[in-house]
């Protein structure tokens, strides 16, 4: 019994009890921010903030704040701010349960294997993997397309977004500071903006900030 | 004014500015004048303005029988409480071929779910209407008038054979002619390998006298802006066109003798011309650029009090002639600003009296978090005068702008929305973890863990739907539950005074069992014939005989004295269940 609750502890237990970055200081960094109406910094730090606790209630707050602002600032509709989910798991936690749920409809498998009459066993088993697998390789798709195309805030308050110069001339995008983009290729110091899974254009670097760099942005850093 | 004065401006005011239902986007053609000479320009101007950041295109429009030119563009930002609203204004020259009215189709835009559409204009091309442009004089220099009278000549000439790098040179392609030009006139522009070429507008036509002849001139104007120095060239330029010649009769006298026109295909080249481009001198001033030609600079900043968060604009505007889409914008700092970010920039040229003039904006925004002063330094322009020979700059003052606290005070919570307020900070740290997507290492093992699992379960539940196909191991199946079942009642009931009930069913179980372990169906049969079955099933004389031995001793329960009729019924039950135990091995239990 006692092996049995050690291992659930095991793999329930976040990664990120053992080390990493503080989400606290993420979270203060960015509500700061956001009381100085640096928007993009806000959003920065807060999105990475609720990658790690993605269930409190204060980063739900503020991040939804920060997301209203932004879109205020982008001429948006001034709608009220929609909380993100309260049952959202971090990215830790999702690859524990569906690495958990994978290996317990494969334990469950292999005891059906046994049984004389192993089909609802079996059944039950085999849902439980589909399930941890397929969730798993969203999870995969995810951070595969992470990995190329990285997840940014724009945190100039207002960033042209232009064609290159080998690219056909349209008219150039604005994005306002808050703004979430992903970043493709990079060429000097300009970088490919994407947005909804299409290249738009291409923009300064240092007009949009990574979010999984957000440690290393601090509340006195800016853009120039 | 009465009310109904007003409800007409208001119809008209709403026929000609498009705006979409939700009034974030408006679009606005203006037409000026809408009444020219064909071949005159006249400018529509497409006035766009979106609240919000992304501006939609401007298609040109398409209209028949008019040549649409882009004359420039321009775009504003301003920023109001937090709203953005954009500003594009895009202007078009158009040049109507011929006489006639023609419609302007509406211009359609779109951002997102706003549309609009601008009110369609139209155009009167007339010969009637008043000309702008001059007539071309179409004088020839000294020396470059044709010798004899040739009845349709060209001549390419520039007004200055020596220039500035970069100094504009204006190169006319010009057609004598004193015959009809019938239909358009197709001209090719020479190779001008090392300049920077602007058209300064439309052909030009007009009458001149050469040699005591007077032709009809056609002119086409360029402004040539020499990139290289040393001595350039400028190809020859090619036209072609058609002519109605005049062919005389033989007999002049003739009353009859009416002459003929023959209509007659003509190419011309013109000659090649040589530029001596001279370079500018070396002693350039600190922030010099390139620009040649004659310029000045105004520079405007939107406001010398803003709060702090908030941004003040600076736009500096070079202004003259020359090659203006060549200049580089100035730059534009501040200090003691948190952020800055450029606006915008825009060209505006211009083509008139035969040089290339025009203006270039340029519109940073800085922002201060922190209430005191930001300073916009002083904006340099350095440019080159060619006629004056000489380096010229200006400079504009600094501008000290007074940056004060926000509404909030800085740091107060902001109730955005249904009554949401910032939380407040947290005053203890964690949870920590990590920013990336990739798995983790628990997941890993797991993954890896339920892998191993699947093919471990694989492999058993073949292994068992292989031996659930063997007929022995499905007989020895059969046998287990006549041993754990149907034995052990038995056995019970031995136990519980009814030894003649319990060896009846001890007796029907190890006939089963008998029939399983021989696969053979021995059920009902008598004695004999049991043990003919039995044999031809492979059983030995010996078994055969010990297990008629056991059926008998199993029958022999009901008739045995009460006395020892419960003990006989255990020792010949226990003698079924050892004879059971070892079909069960045999068959590989």
């Amino acid at each position: 019994m006692n092996r049995l609750l050690l291992l659930s502890i095991a793999v329930f237990l976040p990664a990120h009890a053992f080390a990493g970055v503080d989400a606290s200081a993420l979270y203060n960094t960015g509500t700061d921010a956001l009381r100085r109406g640096d928007t993009g910094l806000a959003v920065t730090q807060l999105l990475a903030a609720h990658r790690i606790d993605p269930r409190a209630r204060d980063v739900r707050t503020n991040l939804a704040i920060a997301r209203a602002r932004a879109d205020e600032q982008g001429g948006g509709d001034h709608g009220s701010p929609r909380l993100p989910s309260s049952l959202a798991l971090s990215s830790t936690e999702s690859w524990n349960v569906a690495g958990g749920l994978a290996a317990v409809g494969a334990l469950l498998l292999l005891l059906a294997a046994y049984r004389p009459r192993p089909r609802g066993l079996s059944l039950f088993g085999g849902t439980v993997f589909a399930a941890g697998m397929l969730f798993g390789l969203a999870l995969l798709l995810h951070a595969r397309e992470e990995a190329r195309h990285p997840e940014a805030v724009v945190v100039a308050p207002m960033l042209d977004v232009l064609p290159a110069p080998d690219e056909r001339p349209v008219s150039p995008y604005l994005l306002a500071a808050g703004e979430e983009a992903r970043l493709g290729k990079a060429r000097g110091d300009l970088v490919q903006v994407r947005v909804g899974g299409n290249p738009i254009g291409w923009a300064r670097r240092s007009g949009l900030w990574r979010v999984d760099e957000a440690p290393r942005y601090t509340a006195s850093s800016g853009s120039k | 004014m009465t009310g109904k004065r007003l409800a007409l401006l208001g119809i008209l005011a709403a026929t000609f500015a498009g705006a979409s239902p939700s009034g974030k986007l408006t679009i606005e053609a203006r037409l000026q004048p809408d009444r020219v000479a064909p071949g005159e320009p006249a400018t529509l101007t497409v006035q766009v303005a979106f609240q919000g950041l992304n501006l939609p295109d401007v298609p040109p429009p398409v209209i028949p029988g008019v040549q649409v030119e882009r004359a420039g563009t321009a775009q504003n930002l301003s920023i109001l409480n937090g709203a953005v609203t954009r500003t594009s204004t895009t202007v078009y020259r158009l040049i109507p071929r011929g006489e006639g009215v023609i419609p302007i189709p509406p211009i359609s835009i779109a951002v997102g779910k706003d549309r609009a559409q601008s009110a369609p204009l139209t155009l009167t091309a007339s010969n009637a209407a008043p000309r702008s442009q001059p007539s071309v004089s179409g004088n020839l220099p000294p020396g470059a008038a044709p010798s004899g009278r040739p009845e349709i000549f060209v001549k390419a000439v520039v007004d200055r054979s020596r220039a500035y790098w970069n100094q504009q040179v204006t190169y006319r392609l010009r057609l004598y002619s004193r015959v009809d030009v019938l239909g358009d006139v197709d001209w090719k522009p020479p190779s001008a390998n090392g300049f920077w070429t602007e058209s300064l507008g439309p052909p030009r036509q007009g009458r001149v006298r050469v040699n005591g002849v007077e032709y009809a001139v056609m002119e086409w104007p360029s402004a040539l802006f020499p990139t290289r120095t040393g001595t350039l060239t400028v190809g020859p330029a090619r036209i072609r066109c058609r002519v109605a010649r005049v062919i005389q009769p033989p007999d002049p006298w003739s009353m009859l003798a009416i002459p003929d026109v023959v209509p007659e295909d003509v190419q011309l080249d013109t000659d090649p011309l040589t530029i001596a481009v001279d370079p500018l001198p070396s002693n350039a001033p600190a922030g010099f650029a390139g620009a040649v030609g004659d310029f000045h600079l105004v520079f405007h900043v939107d406001g010398l009090t803003v709060r702090a968060g908030e941004p003040v604009a600076a736009r500096a505007t070079i202004a003259g002639t020359g090659n203006v889409p060549s200049i580089r914008d100035p730059e534009i700092h501040a200090r003691g600003a948190s952020r800055e970010y450029e606006v915008g920039t825009s060209t505006r040229l211009e083509r008139t009296n035969d040089k290339l003039s025009g203006e270039r904006e340029r519109d940073m925004a800085f922002v201060s978090d922190q209430p005191g002063a930001l300073e916009i330094l002083p904006v340099k322009f350095v440019w080159f005068d060619p006629e004056a020979g000489r380096y010229r700059w200006q400079n504009s003052d600094p501008v000290q702008v007074n940056v004060v606290p926000d509404s909030t005070g800085g740091a107060a919570a902001a109730p955005l929305g249904a009554g949401m307020a910032v939380a407040a900070n947290r005053m203890r740290s964690g949870p920590s973890g990590t920013l990336s997507l990739e798995p983790t290492a628990l997941s890993r093992i797991l993954f890896g863990s339920s892998a191993l699992l699947l093919g471990a379960a694989v492999l058993a539940g073949r292994a068992r739907r292989r031996r659930d196909r063997d007929p022995r191991w499905a007989r020895r199946n059969a046998l287990l539950p006549l041993l754990a079942k149907d034995l052990a009642a038995a056995e019970s009931l031995a136990k519980t005074k009814e030894p003649a009930r319990a060896a009846a069913v001890a007796e029907e179980a190890l006939r089963k069992a008998a029939g399983l372990r021989y696969d053979a169906e021995i059920g009902g049969f008598a004695r004999p014939e049991r043990e003919r079955a039995l044999l031809a099933r492979g059983a030995g004389e010996a078994e055969t005989r010990e297990l008629e031995s056991l059926f008998g001793a199993l029958d022999a329960i009901a008739y045995a004295p009460p006395e020892t009729r419960r003990a006989d019924a255990v020792q010949a039950i226990a003698a079924a269940r050892k004879t059971m135990e070892r079909y069960l091995r045999e068959l590989g239990g």
